[in-house]
């Protein structure tokens, strides 16, 4: 998930947190702040109705006839004040809710019960005030409450995505700089335009970095050339210098065949240093990659190179790739190396009536080619240092055993995974996976 | 054919013109940039090899002069630098071909005889070996009128033995000549084996091919003059 994304959705949380939690909170508090207002002017009745008892006394207010009570209800029955006789003498001073059925209606008041003693008979005074309002209003808050905060939130995560937009554009633009990076050297050095110091730094710092592998790279490019013409020059002369003996003609045999045995050892020393170069001027990305390359024309291509000298030790080469899709960004000539030295290898390492078998498929986002040989197959030794420089596995070739290093390197410098699997005794699977580019 | 060798190890210098001398060329040494500019300048050469790694002049500056004063000299570069875009830049220029060190004399003179044929328009005559004809141009083996299909590497490898007649070539120049130095390191003689065996049997099946000598432990020749 993209950061602004997440800082957006995070902030959304958060607020839907606090909401949520003001949401339960706030209806409480309303009511009881009601409540205490109520209760307030509940005791500010009484002493009203105590004040009238005082002047007027008892009598008007019961009646001796029948009742012995008092009640009075103003028209909206959202007050009421009622004073009866009672029996018991224990002192009554609380308020609380209580239901009362009014005309066949039930209403909610808050009742403050008062017992007064007039010429020592005990009355009990009530005074009501309907909370049905209020309950009424504690709904309509709860839903005006829960509109305003989903509009607020709705409204504050548009402006939070287009606020981290801005804020994280420059971020945006160093990742597409590395995205579009094909190397140290191409890296784009204008620095991104922004304020944000973060942003700043980390711009400059690869920009640096880049430069010094850039720099890297450079020093080492001079170091291979500088190595390559102190060790070729004189493997040059010496080659020369025995060529020039093999084309005399007064020279015996045997001579020939010791010049050519000299010709052959130089020949490995040659084809040696020429591959740890290979490797350095791979590694240090000296090699251009301007070619779009169809990797099932290149395995194509390999095999009809192979095919011959397989065809000669009665060895089947098998083609199984389907589909032909190209490789941007590639150099064709390493990539025909990569294929050659795996599947040569297939064939060196498989007897007589055996068989090498590439397959192509396109899986999940990648191509995968694989060369499959029914060879002798890798101890578990081997196979660990199967891509390492120099570990020869027991072949009786000419090569100097450096070739898997090199296809390692060259599928590190396309950004090809590599791998390989294989049985004792039953053949190894060299599996390249390439990058769908679009 | 004229022809300057630009190279300050003096030592191969001598190797190529020993080789080249043999083959009829009038051969010319310059060991330094300054000493190949004047010569160059003074001279009418054919051919200029010219090594790139030289301790005084960018071998490929030299280029740029020989073309700025007229010189229909033809180049090629011959270098131990081995940096890719070294050969990039030589054809860039102007030069005709280009060698990486080390390389083999027959390859050199191979490469000398090619541009030499382009140069002057030369349309190479058809070769006769045994009762075969080998056409150069059109890449054709016939036997008494009817072609003999071959693989082109396998053709390259006639082509070769045949150009470089009466020369022993080792599995190792052939192989250097057919498939670059890209493979350097899948060098396997079997390669070479595998296709002369291909081809004799091709040829064999038309007349018999006693020209095409294997010499033992070595190599390969073709000989033409029995």
């Amino acid at each position: 998930m993209k950061l602004k994304f997440k800082l957006a959705l995070f902030s959304m949380l958060s607020k839907l947190a606090v909401s949520l939690l003001f949401l339960i909170i706030l209806p409480y508090i309303i009511e009881r702040i009601n409540l205490r207002q109520i209760d307030y002017e509940l005791i500010r009745k009484r002493e009203q109705v105590i004040d009238l008892i005082v002047q007027i006394g008892i009598e008007p207010f019961i009646s001796s006839d029948t009742t012995d009570a008092f009640g009075s209800y103003n028209i909206l029955k959202e007050e009421f004040v009622s004073i009866e006789r009672i029996n018991q003498t224990e002192v009554v001073n609380h308020i609380d809710v209580s239901p009362r059925l009014i005309d066949d209606e039930e209403i909610n008041y808050r009742v403050l019960h008062y017992s007064l003693l007039i010429d020592d008979q005990p009355y009990l005074l009530e005074v009501g005030k309907s909370i049905e309002s209020i309950l009424l209003a504690k709904r309509n808050i709860n839903r005006v409450i829960v509109f305003f905060i989903i509009l607020i939130i709705v409204l504050t995560l548009i402006t939070d995505l287009q606020f981290t937009n801005i804020l994280l554009k420059p971020l945006d633009k160093i990742t597409g700089k590395l995205k579009n990076n094909a190397g140290p050297g191409s890296f784009d050095k204008i620095p991104v335009s922004t304020t944000t110091a973060d942003f700043i730094q980390l711009d400059r710092t690869l920009t640096d970095q880049m430069i010094q592998i850039e720099e890297l790279f450079k020093k080492e490019k001079e170091i291979t050339v500088n190595i390559s013409h102190e060790l070729m020059t004189p493997i040059s002369i010496i080659r020369s210098k025995l060529e020039n003996l093999l084309v005399r003609e007064d020279i015996e045999d045997a001579i020939i065949i010791k010049v050519e045995e000299s010709l052959k050892t130089l020949h490995r020393l040659q084809s040696l240093v020429n591959s740890l170069l290979t490797i350095a001027r791979i590694e240090s990305s000296q090699y251009l990659k301007n070619d779009i390359v169809s990797p099932v024309e290149v395995i194509l291509e390999v095999m009809a190179e192979i095919e011959p000298v397989a065809e000669d030790k009665g060895i089947t080469l098998l083609n199984n790739c389907s589909d032909d899709s190209f490789v941007q960004h590639a150099n064709r000539e390493l990539l025909f190396s990569m294929f050659f030295n795996v599947i040569y290898n297939g064939v060196k390492n498989t007897d007589s009536g055996g068989s090498i078998t590439i397959t192509g498929e396109v899986l999940d986002g990648i191509y995968r080619f694989t060369v499959s040989d029914t060879g002798h197959g890798l101890t578990k030794s081997q196979m660990a240092t199967l891509f390492s420089r120099f570990k020869r596995h027991e072949s009786k070739t000419d090569g100097t055993g450096i070739g898997l290093a090199i296809t390692k390197a060259i599928a590190d410098f396309h950004g090809i995974k590599i791998s390989a699997t294989s049985k004792e005794g039953s053949g190894t699977n060299f599996i390249f996976d390439f990058k769908k580019t679009s | 054919m004229n022809l300057l060798i630009v190279e300050d190890e003096k030592n191969l210098a001598a190797e190529i013109e020993s080789f080249l001398k043999k083959e009829n060329f009038i051969c010319d040494l310059a060991c330094t940039g300054a000493d190949a500019s004047e010569k160059i300048a003074v001279n009418l050469y054919d051919f200029v090899l010219l090594d790139l790694g030289l301790p005084d002049y960018d071998g490929l500056d030299l280029i740029r002069e020989a073309r700025s004063v007229g010189s229909e000299a033809s180049f090629i570069i011959i270098t131990a630098r081995g940096a890719v875009e070294d050969r990039v830049k030589g054809l860039d220029l102007g030069a005709d071909d280009y060698l990486a060190k080390p390389f083999a004399l027959v390859e050199l003179l191979s490469r000398i005889n090619a541009v030499a044929r382009r140069k002057f328009n030369v349309n190479s005559q058809a070769m006769v070996v045994g009762e075969f004809t080998i056409n150069i141009q059109s890449r054709m083996v016939l036997h008494s009128g009817a072609e003999i299909e071959l693989t082109r590497k396998e053709f390259n490898m006639l082509q070769y033995l045949v150009l470089n007649h009466e020369k022993v070539l080792t599995r190792h120049q052939l192989y250097e000549h057919i498939w670059g130095n890209m493979l350097d390191d899948q060098y396997d003689s079997n390669f070479i084996d595998v296709h002369i065996k291909n081809l004799r049997k091709k040829l064999n099946a038309f007349a018999p091919t006693p020209w095409l000598e294997t010499i033992r432990g070595v190599g390969y020749r073709v000989r033409l003059e029995q």
